[in-house]
């Protein structure tokens, strides 16, 4: 096997830089799995900034994946509007989840309204910790911001919600107004308190066409969307991710016209191809699609040849190319399968 | 007045259009005019829903309108289930007990397989999400169940189904076990040794009511 000529800090910021690499990168978003591979509740991730950030940064240098360190979650929004959340401390829990949603009723939406002091509800306080200790040690610092409409359904409970788009779709451009301006304030501050320069924004879209047509996504999802990545790209904000997860291939023209930052990365599931996604996205980073299923059940060997394949297909991309799993890397995937995805960067990967 | 088969279309249709009032009203028509109740939900709302599955797999329709189906389905069910009971002609077919596993918080598909075994006659207690192992067992003693239905979407949550499994096979002999999610498929429902397997909430209600032998 062929050792890298660059580090692991080298090759984002030229990745980053829209400049030459050494290999393929390959950028995970791996949270819960962290914890496992330090021996810690996976809660640890999201409920516990230092522990999190540490974790995160020694699967770092026991892998050598290239990034990413970030702190968020599919099922987020509604613990800052005053729902329950849980975290996962409890046996087969993976992720923080909504016990119960803050909107019930649709007086509950329409009552809904952005705090005065939006660094004190919910989760924001661990938010902005675990950013404040990526800003003291030198990292792109990472905010979550959305997107509305999977906060929506972690503010309303996705089976209302969905109802309310067919029956009410006021109420539902209520609450997603509401959303996008908490979002938004949100945004603000992390770009006055770290500075845009540093900030990597990102969100985490569950608008599948396994659940939305492309055209709920046009009226409910892309417009939202669009208002934080335009705000933001304004503001200067260095890096745009967005994770389009699931079955999204008629959702990508919209996404393709989004604004991304000075630099943007779009990851994709094992639904999208990777030639797709390139053919949609030609001047930005792409990330993906390693099936997490395969990662978590399948062999070392299924997850190199996976890798492989990705790796062929988006190496030659003009915008960037990243290695990763579709969604998240599974929390109790087996390490040997893991490692089999930077070790096929290293040996498929080479510029 | 309308006759059986225009009754049936309109059941199908306001199922089909997601129209709780039509559905109702169709309903009403239906006791009205004599129509077997049976027969009502069988060929009228069911097959509505059914229609509407097929047009999902085909990405005809989405989630959204599955839901307002759903919820018309459900008003017209309320309507004719009763006098299904009361005739005493077809008896309820069994009791199953559905949940998503613990750490599953994903029930959208799980409900839609709810629905599915309710039209077809099976009386359902809905455990919900993130249920426990024990949570499943006392609610099928509670319940008298014949049918335990488990739905996991995570490969983190199907090992849960996978542990329960030899728990349940002890604690609940005689009850069948039926399981699904887009994890999950026949050979691992075999080699685990649940009863049965649906890929999807029509294939769910087959399998259930052929478990139950009715
Ligand atoms: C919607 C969704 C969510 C919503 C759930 C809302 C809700 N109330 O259900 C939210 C945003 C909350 C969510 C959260 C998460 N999610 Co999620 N989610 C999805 C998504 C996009 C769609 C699932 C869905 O509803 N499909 C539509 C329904 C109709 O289909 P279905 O569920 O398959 O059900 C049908 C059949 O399976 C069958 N069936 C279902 N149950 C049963 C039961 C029986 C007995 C039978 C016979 C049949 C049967 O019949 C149903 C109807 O036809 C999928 C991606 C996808 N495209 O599948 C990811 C997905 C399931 N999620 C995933 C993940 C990882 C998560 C999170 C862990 C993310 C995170 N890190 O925060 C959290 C976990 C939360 C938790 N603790 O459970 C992964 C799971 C991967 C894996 N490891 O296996 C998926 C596959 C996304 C991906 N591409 O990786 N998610």
């Amino acid at each position: 096997m062929q050792c890298d000529q660059m580090t692991s800090q080298e090759r984002w910021d030229a990745l980053i830089a829209h400049e030459p690499v050494d290999r393929v990168p390959c950028l995970q978003f791996i949270l819960g799995h962290t914890a496992v591979v330090n021996g810690k509740p996976i809660a640890k991730i999201y409920d516990d900034a230092a522990e999190s950030l540490a974790c995160q940064k020694n699967a770092m240098a026991l892998y050598g994946h290239d990034g990413l360190i970030m702190h968020g979650w599919a099922n987020a929004g509604g613990a800052e509007f005053g729902g329950d959340i849980e975290f996962p401390y409890r046996k087969y829990t993976g992720a923080p989840m909504m016990k119960k949603s803050p909107v019930q009723s649709e007086d509950d939406a329409w009552k809904l309204a952005v705090p005065d002091d939006i660094l004190t509800v919910g989760t924001m306080p661990v938010a902005l910790e675990f950013s404040r200790l990526q800003y003291e040690s030198g990292m792109t610092v990472t905010v979550q911001v959305g997107s509305p409409l999977t906060w929506a359904g972690s503010v309303c409970g996705e089976e209302r919600l969905m109802i309310w788009i067919m029956k009410k779709p006021e109420l539902v451009h209520h609450v997603l107004r509401v959303i996008t301006d908490f979002i938004k304030k949100k945004a603000d501050h992390w770009i006055d308190t770290f500075g845009a320069e540093r900030l990597m924004a990102f969100d985490l879209c569950i608008e599948t066409n396994k659940l939305y047509s492309p055209k709920h996504f046009e009226a409910f999802g892309f417009p939202y969307l669009k208002e934080i990545h335009d705000h933001m790209t304004a503001r200067g904000t260095a890096i745009f991710l967005s994770h389009i997860c699931g079955e999204q291939n008629k959702n990508l023209p919209l996404w393709s016209q989004l604004s991304y930052g000075k630099r943007g990365m779009v990851s994709v599931g094992k639904e999208v191809s990777i030639a797709k996604a390139r053919e949609m996205f030609p001047g930005i980073i792409v990330m993906g699609n390693v099936d997490p299923i395969t990662v978590q059940e399948g062999t070392p060997e299924q997850v190199r040849e996976l890798s492989r394949e990705c790796i062929e297909d988006g190496k030659g991309h003009p915008g960037g190319f990243a290695l990763m799993t579709g969604c998240e890397v599974p929390p109790q995937a087996p390490p040997v399968n893991v490692d089999q995805m930077v070790k096929a960067c290293r040996e498929f990967g080479r510029y | 007045m309308a006759d059986e088969a225009t009754i049936l279309g309109q059941l199908k249709q306001a199922v089909m259009d997601g129209d709780e009032d039509a559905a109702v009203a169709a309903a009403n028509e239906a006791v009205a005019t004599g129509v077997d109740p049976q027969k009502a939900i069988m060929e009228g709302l069911a097959a509505g829903m059914a229609e509407m599955g097929r047009l999902y797999e085909e990405e005809e329709c989405y989630v959204p309108e599955l839901m307002v189906s759903s919820e018309a389905l459900y008003a017209g069910l309320a309507v004719l289930q009763p006098l299904v009971a009361a005739s005493g002609k077809a008896a309820k077919k069994g009791t199953a007990v559905i949940g998503a596993v613990q750490g599953d918080i994903h029930d959208i598909g799980k409900n839609l397989v709810k629905m599915m075994l309710e039209v077809s006659g099976i009386e359902v207690v809905d455990l919900g999400r993130d249920v426990e192992m024990e949570s499943f067992i006392a609610a099928v003693k509670d319940a008298n169940a014949d049918l335990l239905c488990m739905s996991a979407l995570m490969t983190t949550t199907i090992i849960a189904i996978k542990d329960y499994m030899p728990e349940f096979k002890a604690k609940l002999p005689g009850v069948k076990i039926m399981i699904g999610g887009a994890p999950l498929n026949q050979h691992l429902a075999d080699e685990w040794g649940a009863d049965g397997y649906g890929e999807n909430a029509m294939e769910a209600a087959r399998v259930a009511v052929r478990l139950l032998g009715a």
